[in-house]
């Protein structure tokens, strides 16, 4: 039987990756983003998890906004990523410090 | 009475003053000076017409006009206070004030700033007017600021001569020492009473003399009322030049003639008497307030005199002689003579304004020049101008039957019926006083008019008598200046002519007890051959006679025998020379210390620069921390998250576990 | 007993998948990976009765935004070697908050229980329940207006990426429909009389 507890530690498991993903790919906007969509499915799995346990179906509407979010927010942010290669014909992070303060 | 008339008397001067102010280049100088004219004579007929309604048994007004604002139950309000002390004082101002206008079309005929010096006439009228109808102690601070600014204004009204923007910044200073304590005065009245209105002081004036003040946490209480009282007083010293604060107004001889006459001997500098006369129930509850009244009263009006003796500047002999009187209104207030005071104030206001009014005449005549040593023989020059000159200066010795006798005379039987602490040594001042005021006084008349011509070739070129515009004023205000004592003397001091407008507790009533000795004006003169004061005057005009005319060269002896006492005199006391290297470079140590240690290191430097630089370098520091990378922005929000679930692991108050 | 071995089976290959996205070396791997994660969790979904949403997983993530991810991995021509400078510096840090994240994250789970009993498993659903109709009746009732946000945040999104990566290059030839509609014959044809010359 799966349990609750079972589904929240796999979701941490998944999150803690993404964000370990963030720091080992540091240079790379690519990977940065798919690290992203990992920390998104962690974030579903946790709703999943608890809409399907408390019985209650609004848990998976809010995953069905988050995968239209991160489906918005993955296409904007390859199409940065496009325009930035243009234009630096590079996508490291370390060469995007324009904004640095 | 009808309050739309009385809010007309100062009302007309107002508008004038505006008009003539504003648009005086508009409508050019004689219809200025027709408007300003008309203005003060229509105060003054109705001023006349309040008195006289009074005098007929009207009863006294005392309502408010307009409320200006309330705030924490104290009510801001303009409102008039009529009695027939305040009507008295509304006549001697718009006479004096009227006399003075007229004079000036004479005086200022050839100066640029004619309408100007209308405009600050009228303004002064109406601000002094302000200042006696009140009825509240706020509106009596406004007329007394106001008074003050129009004297600052028209002291410097010569502004580009550098001595009168001296003078006139000293003024303002020196009041602005008065109205301190004035102002703390006032506080103490609202803090006691919790109303700035006249009648709710003065009825609960027994009350505060129950309370004790505590200055600073001290433990020795000091009797509020005597607080308060001396810190009025001390406002009063500042705008009535009493000494120390006297310092002001020989220097504000800087400005025209016709000031001089009006807010430096007639009116403004009378203000600090009438209000302490407007308070005698609030000073009647201390002692010791009228006390350190009657002592410096004396002082004042027995050392200015003396530096009269000294002058040789006409005006500034006038000037002395100012402060002298001075004095001698003050000492009749410590001495619980409020009357006596007011009666004094109302017979100088006429005889000095004479005398000013004269020695402007004099000096217009001369082309402005001032120094009574070139000078002489003027008396059948100008004849008018002498002989109400003479009537002035007999009417300032105390001469029987004019009017400066009575109010003279009667004020040192005050002091001497007396028995305050401090009335032995009033009763010396303002005796000997009585010999230097006619020494000071027919000194200057014998130099100026009479002996031989001292005029220098400038003078000889320019002089000419001055029109009937300046001689009628003269005239008009000698008539009052010799017949007014005789005619009022009785009524006003005896005769309960101030009501409940004066109040003096029975201990202390001294005017009661010289009328008993009183049966009408002429026996009142005739008794006076068996009083010191007479011979002392005569005495005075006798030396004053022998040193200046007789004997001149006696005078220059005695000068240098009493090389020191000359010196003294000639240096006024050394005031000015303590005010300006003693206090004022003080304050300008300190204000230099202020600015910069205070203003500059600590608020500039510290706290303003200080504060800014600590941000900068706050901000310099945290800058580092927006490195721009994704990365560092991402670490910190992880470390965030594990600070918060560490919180919630260990401390926090999550939702409590599921049993 | 069947599902949790395959719970444990596709919790671990989850697992895996995700570790190698995060450590892969070449971009065409890591999303592959992830593709992996993507797939796998769809049959975790499915394993809890969360039937709608597993499918939509795959459909979108996998078909379409994976994609996308491929195609511009591909486009790009990343300097691979450049970008994997630095990556062990930093590498025991992202371990280290791993653990301490996973650490945690079980600690409050297991503390404090979130109010829940986090050992129970969920009730199974009746056989004709329909997950699909359950979540389709809460989005069009409940969360209408929610769903045309989310319309028109896409619409957005389509119009921004498009606008972004929209190029206009010198030199093209273009068509102008409405100059052309616009154009008039005397624009384009003239109609010249001569005199016909003589045949020399």
């Amino acid at each position: 039987m799966i349990t609750l507890g079972h589904m929240l530690t796999l979701s941490a498991v998944l999150f803690a990756l993404s964000v370990a993903g963030i720091f080992i790919n540091r240079r790379n906007v690519l990977l940065l983003l798919m690290c992203i969509e990992l920390l998104l499915l962690s974030a579903n799995f946790n709703f999943v998890a608890f809409s399907r346990y408390l019985g209650l179906v609004d848990g998976e509407v809010f995953v069905f906004f988050i995968l239209t979010v991160a489906a918005a927010e993955s296409a904007i942010g390859l199409a940065i990523l496009v325009v930035l290669f243009r234009e630096r014909r590079s996508i490291n992070v370390e060469d995007l410090n324009t904004l640095r303060g | 009475m009808n309050p739309n008339l009385l809010l007309a008397i100062p009302m007309l001067p107002l508008a004038a003053a505006i008009i003539a102010g504003l648009g005086g280049r508009l409508i050019g100088r004689t219809a200025s000076a027709l408007l300003a004219i008309a203005g003060v004579a229509g105060a003054c007929l109705l001023s006349v017409q309040v008195l006289s309604a009074l005098l007929h048994g009207a009863a006294s007004y005392n309502a408010t006009v307009y409320t200006w604002l309330l705030s924490d139950g104290v009510n801001m309000q303009v409102g008039f206070l009529i009695d027939r002390l305040s009507a008295l004082m509304m006549v001697v101002v718009t006479f004096v004030s009227l006399c003075v206008h007229v004079y000036t079309i004479g005086y200022m005929h050839d100066d640029d700033g004619f309408q100007r010096f209308f405009a600050y006439i009228a303004l002064f009228t109406f601000a002094m007017l302000m200042l006696v109808m009140s009825n509240n102690f706020l509106q009596l601070f406004f007329g007394w600021e106001a008074v003050g600014v129009v004297s600052y204004l028209l002291i410097g009204f010569w502004y580009t001569r550098p001595s009168a923007i001296f003078a006139n910044l000293k003024a303002f200073l020196v009041n602005r020492v008065g109205d301190f304590g004035f102002l703390l005065g006032i506080a103490g009245v609202l803090y006691y009473t919790g109303s700035l209105d006249y009648q709710v002081a003065f009825d609960q004036a027994p009350q505060i003399a129950t309370h004790t003040l505590h200055i600073a946490g001290t433990a020795a209480g000091w009797p509020a009322i005597t607080v308060i009282c001396i810190c009025l007083f001390i406002g009063a010293m500042g705008k009535s030049a009493q000494v120390p604060l006297h310092v002001w107004l020989p220097d504000s001889m800087e400005g025209p003639t016709p000031i001089s006459a009006l807010i430096h001997a007639a009116t403004m500098v009378t203000a600090g008497i009438f209000m302490v006369a407007r308070m005698s129930p609030l000073f009647e509850q201390s002692d010791t307030a009228l006390s350190f009244v009657l002592v410096i009263g004396a002082t004042t009006a027995l050392f200015m005199g003396f530096l009269g003796i000294v002058n040789n500047d006409i005006k500034r002999v006038v000037a002395y002689s100012t402060l002298s009187q001075l004095g001698y209104m003050t000492v009749a207030l410590g001495a619980s003579a409020y009357s006596v005071a007011i009666f004094h104030l109302m017979t100088h206001a006429f005889f000095k304004a004479l005398l000013f009014l004269a020695a402007g005449a004099v000096i217009i005549a001369m082309h402005h020049e001032q120094d009574m040593r070139k000078m002489g023989g003027l008396r059948h020059r100008m004849p008018v101008t002498y002989w109400t000159s003479l009537i002035g200066a007999l009417a300032l010795i105390g001469t029987p039957f004019f009017s400066g006798f009575y109010s003279k005379d009667a004020l040192i039987e005050a002091v001497h019926a007396s028995h305050r602490w401090g009335s032995g040594y009033a009763y010396f001042c303002v005796t000997a006083g009585v010999f230097v005021t006619a020494f000071y006084t027919f000194r200057m008349i014998f130099m100026t008019f009479h002996g031989e011509s001292r005029l220098d070739h400038h003078a000889e070129e320019h002089f000419h008598d001055v029109g009937w515009n300046m001689k009628g004023p003269l005239v008009a205000l000698a008539i009052p200046s010799l017949l007014i004592g005789y005619f009022t003397v009785g009524p006003e001091l005896f005769g309960g002519y101030f009501g409940s407008s004066i109040r003096v507790l029975d201990a202390n009533d001294v005017v009661a007890e010289v009328g008993r000795d009183f049966h009408g004006a002429a026996s009142f003169a005739e008794h006076s051959v068996l009083h010191l004061p007479l011979w002392l005057a005569l005495l005075g005009v006798l030396s004053a006679w022998h040193f200046v005319l007789r004997r001149p060269q006696q005078a220059t002896a005695i000068q240098e025998r009493f090389g020191w006492l000359y010196r003294l005199l000639v240096n006024k006391y050394y005031f000015d020379w303590f005010n300006e290297n003693v206090l004022a470079r003080a304050s300008r140590g300190l204000g230099l210390a202020l600015w910069k240690g205070g203003d500059q290191a600590v608020i500039d430097g510290v706290i303003v620069d200080g504060s800014a630089g600590a941000v900068g370098w706050i901000a310099g520091r945290v800058r580092l921390i927006q490195s721009g990378f994704l990365y560092s922005y991402a670490f910190w929000m992880i470390v965030g998250l594990v600070l918060i679930l560490g919180w919630l692991l260990f401390a926090g108050a999550g939702p409590a576990a599921q049993s | 007993m069947l599902v949790a071995v395959l719970f444990y089976t596709f919790a671990t290959i989850l697992v895996v998948a995700g570790v190698g996205v995060i450590i892969s070396r070449n971009p065409v791997h890591a999303a592959l990976s992830l593709v992996l994660c993507f797939l796998t969790s769809a049959v975790l979904w499915l394993l809890i009765e969360a039937e709608f949403l597993a499918l939509v997983l795959v459909l979108v993530y996998v078909g379409a935004v994976m994609v996308l991810f491929l195609f511009v991995v591909m486009m790009l021509d990343i300097n691979v070697e450049e970008l994997k400078r630095g990556f062990t510096r930093y590498a025991w840090l992202g371990w280290l908050v791993t653990a301490i994240v996973v650490a945690e994250i079980v600690g409050v789970i297991v503390q404090r229980r979130l109010g829940l009993d986090v050992t129970r498993g969920a009730v199974p659903l009746p056989a004709d329940y329909s997950n699909a109709t359950e979540l389709g009746t809460a989005l069009f009732t409940r969360y209408a207006y929610a769903v045309e946000l989310a319309a028109v945040l896409l619409l957005v999104a389509i119009i921004a990426a498009i606008s972004l990566t929209l190029r206009r290059r010198r030199g093209l030839k273009l068509q102008d429909i409405s100059a052309q509609v616009a154009v008039r014959a005397s624009d384009r044809v003239r109609l010249v009389k001569m005199k016909a010359e003589p045949r020399s």
